[in-house]
This record gives C-alpha cells, structure tokens and sequence, in this order.
C-alpha cells in the first residue's frame, strides 16, 4: 500500500512540475517584450501580412487565463499550435525530427556509457587518479560544445555522434571514477580483496549493487546533458532534428516551435528523473 | 605553491595583459582598419584582423573581460539568489519549502540551452549590444540558481537540526538572528558554488553567441568569434583565428583548476 502511494506521490509531483513548466513558459513568452515582433517585420514584403497576424494574436492572448487554458488544453491532445515561419503544425515539424534526435542522443548514451565505465574502472583501480585519463576528460569538458562541433568539422573527421559521446563520456568519466574510488575504499570491500575475492566477482556482488542507485542519477544527467549539447551539434553538423529546429525558431522568433520543444525537454527530463529517484525511493520503503 | 594558486595567479596575469592591451591608445574593439581586412601577423596587428579589418588582439582582450565580468556578476547574483531562497526554505514551514524545492525541480526540468535559447528569441529586435550583453548575463544568472539553491537547502537543514543551532532557539533567539548566524556556516557551500558557476556561464555565453543568440556585434564575445572559424577563407589567411578559442581553452582550464575540489 506504502508501496502504491509513494508511486501516486512522485507520479502527482511530477504532474505538478511539468504545470509549472508549462505555465511558467507560456507566461514568460506572453510577456516577453519581443513576443508581438516578428522577423519577416523587416522584409517589406511580408511586413503588412506579419503586422495583421501580430495584431490578431495580440486579440487573442490579451488575457493569460482563457490562453493558458487553450494552451495546455492542446498540448493534452497534442496540438502544439501552428509555426509563426512556416505556417503548418507544430507537431508536422516535430514528429519527423523526434526520430533523428532520438536516435542520434541514445546511440551517444550508450557509447559515452560504455567509454566512460570501462575508462573509470580501469582508473579507479588505482590507488591515486591517473593523469593519462584525468587530463583529456578535463581538456573535453573545457571546450566548448560548438566549439568542438566546428573543430571536429574543419578537421573533416567525426561527426554528431563522435562530439556528443566524448563530451558525454568526459562529464560521466569524471562522476563515475569519483563514484568508484570511494566505493573501492568501502570496509567490506576492503575485507572481501584481504579474503581473496576477484575483481569481477566484487564488481558483479557488490561494486554495482552498492553504486545503483548512483548510476540511475548519471542516466538522469546523461540525458539533460546530451539533450543541452545537441542544439549546437546538430545545427554544426546540419542533422535535421528537434535541435536544429529549435535553433531556426529561436533566430526567427517562431515562439510556439519552442515552446513546444521546451515541453517536450521538459517531459523527458522530469520522467527520467522520476524513474531515477523513484526506484531509489522505492527500494527504502 | 598549490595548482589552485598557480592557477589563480596565471588568470590574473591574462586579465591584467587583457586590460593593458585595451588601454592602449589607439585600440578599440570596433574600430576598423579598411585597408588591412583578413590580415596575418603584422607589428601594428600583433594578432591579425578580421573580416572587418578590426585588431583580433583587441577584440579577443575585450571578449575576455566582459565574459568573466559578466559572468562573475552573474555567478553572484545566482550564488546570492540560492543562498536566500534555500536558507529562507529550509527555515520556514515545511509545506513552503516543499513548494521551494517543487519550483527548483520545474528549472532544473528544462535544459539550459533550450530556456536561454526561448528568452533570448523572445526580446524585441531593436535590443542593444550592450543590452543584449545585459540581459544575457542576466537571465543565466536567473537560470543557474535551482541547482545551488538545493544544495543551499540541504545544508542549510542540517544546521537547522544542529545542536548548537537548537540551542540557539531554545534560548530565545529570534529567526532573523537564527538567519545572521546561519549564512557564516554556509559559506564552505556558497564560494564552492560561486566559484562552479563562473566556467559554466562562460562556456553557456560561448555556446549561446556561437549560436548567433549571445551578445551582439560590434560588442566582441567568445561565441562571435567562435563564428570565425565558420570562414573557410580566414581559415585559410591566418593561424590567429584560432587564438579565441584557444584562449577560451585556457581560461575554462584555470577556472577549472581554481574551483576543483582538493583530491
């Protein structure tokens, strides 16, 4: 029954985050100082057709209540609204690139994951951190994303999914050696190498029972940090995904392709979350 | 000399060249030299020029001070933000620290890059360089308090339950002296913290602005010149289009070492 109620709590303080973010984006974008402003204002040509559609969105949003009602009324039926640059839904826009972004951010996941476990196993076996693996995580996280993007293309080697797993492996390289290093360090663990117990048997009994909960949070992080990185990666690399659009919007003040894609972040991020601590939670009832 | 002080004292040497450099007579960062555009290493252009004819030199000296001036303002304000909101959180009853903490999920829900991207898109097209440096200072400052004020929160709880801190209340203390003793004790948190947000919002301001959503032209900042490396034909012209960036490299390095933890 604790069990049940505990799912209904995490799953109603979910709900209420994801209301407050969607609140809290509509109100920012209403108030916004350039939110009845357009682009294609400074083309003479489309200036007159912008400014009519200006005047009757501003009609319509006049009052925040009726709008966030109507807004969030859509969202549940997966009407994100219609793109100020392009004119078709939303959701046309979005669907197609979900698949892109998707893909390309669990295959950079899985192998940042991979590097970095094996990396910071073999690190933290040591008794000191090893220079050999500190200095280029240090020397990824340093540069910045696009910056690692542009260089990775002028050098015509790599691609989306090479920047976005090192710089994933670099952040997740440096939490789980310190994760690790202090698990090795653990009296029972001390006690069961004196016994004579192998590394993998240790690691397999009781190194990844004791980090779980540890490595749940790292997926969490994982997930906000490639989902960050992957608006410069994809505009670097042109990869036509949520990224690149959120991009084109921003630059051409298509406000509810944003929006959108801000909920959609949003939605991703607070369930990865709620799965994370949930189990952890869960587990100490 | 420790890593961390060597660090310190490197940082504080490139700000004081960077500040020598701009005030020079005759260096300013928009001022152009028509006849010289895309120009190499000369003896009146120590680091070339760009596309526009103006001193890389100069301009990578201003992006430099204005990105660690903005971002250290910006890294007080959050640090100061989070320091309130979590004391005053974990202070207060608990249904409104609940709410506190529910407000700081809802920020740290959204990805970074994606709500500077929304508030930047969102600002009226006549915004100011010098504005929309503001403003982009401004709101990563007004981004980047969630994560700190939970760690505020924490700590500030812990004190709350302390001996001495029950003590304190039991004697009659009042909550705004309670509070006045409390903030000395988070100060091992707070500077931390302070110190953490400094390369994170010079990497976001150099993100953002290689995006075209930073600061402004003519103001110079990372990020625009960032944009350089874009121009096959500068590429081409002159190795000292990579100095921002190799520059930038350096400075997140020192910061890094000046905010790392003691192993």
């Amino acid at each position: 029954m604790s069990l049940a109620l505990h799912g209904l709590q995490r799953l109603l303080r979910t709900f209420a985050i994801l209301l407050i973010v969607a609140v809290g984006s509509t109100v920012l974008v209403r108030y916004a100082p350039g939110y009845l402003s357009d682009a294609r204002e400074m083309d003479a040509r489309y200036a007159g057709t912008v400014r009519t559609e200006l005047a009757a969105e501003a009609e319509r949003s006049q009052a925040l209540g009726p709008l966030l009602a109507s807004q969030i009324r859509g969202w549940m039926h997966g009407d994100f609204g219609v793109s100020r640059q392009y004119g078709v839904p939303v959701l046309e826009l979005i669907e197609p690139r979900l698949a892109n972004t998707g893909i390309l951010l669990l295959q950079a996941i899985g192998l940042a994951w991979l590097l970095a476990g094996s990396t910071a196993l073999l690190s933290s076996a040591r008794k000191r951190p090893s220079l050999l693996w500190q200095i280029p995580a240090t020397l990824l996280l340093a540069i910045p994303t696009a910056a690692m993007a542009t260089l990775c293309l002028l050098a015509n080697s790599g691609g989306p999914l090479l920047v976005l797993t090192l710089l994933l492996a670099a952040r997740d390289f440096k939490l789980l050696d310190r994760i690790l290093r202090k698990t090795w360090r653990d009296p029972h663990l001390l006690h069961a190498r004196a016994q004579g117990l192998g590394p993998l048997a240790m690691l397999r009994a009781h190194v990844i029972p004791s980090i779980a909960s540890d490595l749940r949070t790292l997926a969490t992080l994982s997930i906000v940090t490639g989902l960050s990185a992957l608006v410069p990666v994809e505009v670097i690399f042109s990869v036509p995904g949520l990224g690149q659009l959120a991009w084109n919007a921003a630059l051409n003040r298509d406000l509810p392709i944003l929006l959108a894609i801000t909920m959609i972040m949003a939605v991703c991020v607070t369930f990865a979350g709620m799965l994370s601590e949930g189990e952890a939670e869960w587990k100490a009832v | 000399m420790t890593a961390k002080r060597m660090a310190a004292w490197f940082l504080l040497a490139l700000i004081v060249a960077a500040a020598i450099v701009l005030v020079l007579p005759g260096h300013s960062y928009s001022q152009q030299d028509r006849e010289a555009p895309l120009a190499g290493a000369s003896a009146q252009h120590p680091a070339g020029t760009d596309a526009l004819g103006r001193d890389r030199l100069v301009r990578v000296s201003a992006a430099m001070l204005l990105s660690l001036a903005g971002s250290v303002i910006a890294s007080a304000i959050t640090t100061a933000a989070a320091a309130g909101i979590g004391t005053l959180a974990a202070f207060s009853p608990a249904g409104v620290g609940s709410v506190a903490m529910l407000l700081c999920d809802a920020f740290l829900a959204l990805p970074w890059l994606f709500l500077l991207m929304m508030v930047r898109s969102a600002l009226p097209l006549t915004t100011s360089p010098l504005h929309s440096a503001a403003i982009t200072f401004l709101v990563l400052a007004a981004l980047g308090w969630p994560a700190c004020a939970r760690a505020v929160y924490r700590g500030a709880q812990d004190l709350r339950r302390a001996e001495w801190m029950l003590q304190a209340r039991a004697t009659g203390l009042r909550r705004r002296q309670v509070l006045r003793s409390v903030v000395p004790n988070l100060m091992p948190l707070l500077l931390p913290q302070f110190l953490l947000c400094i390369p994170a919002f010079v990497m976001a301001e150099a993100n953002l602005g290689a995006l075209g959503l930073g600061i402004g032209e003519p103001l110079p900042s990372w990020g625009g010149m960032l944009l350089e490396l874009d121009n096959s034909a500068m590429l081409l012209s002159t190795r000292w289009v990579y100095l921002p960036i190799a520059l930038l490299i350096l400075i997140l390095l020192l910061l890094e070492a000046i905010s790392a933890e003691p192993a």
